[in-house]
């Protein structure tokens, strides 16, 4: 897009913007904060020592599936609508990240 | 922190400040020029929080080269240096296209893509080995030993 400002390449090209976006906010940042907090909180004293593990790989799964289906609708006419199921499926990525994280936002430094 | 580290935070904290300069002009109606939007968005995304993401990582992450120097942390550097000539570029660049008739603005806006795809990249082929767990790494320190 940003060639295309200085070397028109096709006007259909901006279809692109919304694409651009999604994968760079949510895809790379919000990824990438996510990623990097679940391995760098505190981690649980007892038991399995960042939580469930089948959880966290959802978390992940939900979250990529739902970039995917919101890119989708970018692109299909599918009467379903694509966009809402695609952020509700970021949605709760993240309501399992907050969930799985909320206990390790904690000090063991007295 | 090493010194690749705090290049990228204190350019970031400079793309910062300049983002939120271009925020405050979009606001003001005789200053807001439609080219400013874009250029603000990505001082913020790209010049801000991507830049600390960046620097953190490779202070952050598992298999630091700890010695110092352009060429113990080549791909690093390279990254820092093609992202910022890129994004240096497009904020110089991008405002002239509508008002200027020369091609040279165009070849820079050009150019400004290319740096940032090739500071991506760089970034990835220094960052890609590093991303491992533990046992991984443990693996790979073993396999380092035998080799010696």
């Amino acid at each position: 897009m940003l060639v295309h400002k200085a070397y028109p390449l096709h006007p259909a090209i901006w279809v692109l913007l919304p694409v651009h976006i999604e994968l760079l906010v949510i895809g790379w940042i919000v990824q990438f904060t996510m990623g990097t907090a679940y391995w760098i909180l505190p981690r649980y004293l007892k038991g399995s020592s960042r939580g469930n593990t089948k959880l966290a790989r959802s978390m992940v799964f939900l979250l990529n599936v739902g970039i995917v289906v919101v890119i989708a609708d970018r692109f299909t006419d599918s009467s379903l609508p694509l966009a809402v199921i695609g952020r509700l499926l970021e949605v709760s990525a993240v309501a399992l990240f907050v969930g799985m994280h909320w206990k390790r936002v904690v000090t063991y430094n007295k | 922190m090493p010194r690749i580290t705090r290049a990228f935070i204190k350019t970031g904290m400079g793309f910062f400040l300049v983002s939120l300069l271009l925020g405050i002009a979009v606001e003001i109606e005789s200053l807001s020029l439609p080219v400013l939007m874009p250029l603000f968005w990505h001082t913020l995304m790209v010049g801000w929080i991507t830049q600390i993401i960046f620097g953190v990582s490779m202070w952050m992450f598992p298999g630091r080269n700890k010695e110092e120097g352009f060429r113990a942390q080549l791909w690093g550097w390279l990254t820092y240096i093609f992202l910022n000539a890129g994004l240096v570029l497009r904020l110089v660049a991008e405002p002239m296209l509508p008002y200027s008739e020369l091609a040279f603005w165009n070849v820079l806006v050009l150019s400004s893509a290319v740096l940032q795809v090739t500071g991506g990249i760089t970034y990835l082929i220094e960052m890609w080995p590093r991303i491992m767990s533990k046992e991984q790494r443990r693996r790979k320190r073993k396999k380092k030993r035998n080799k010696q």
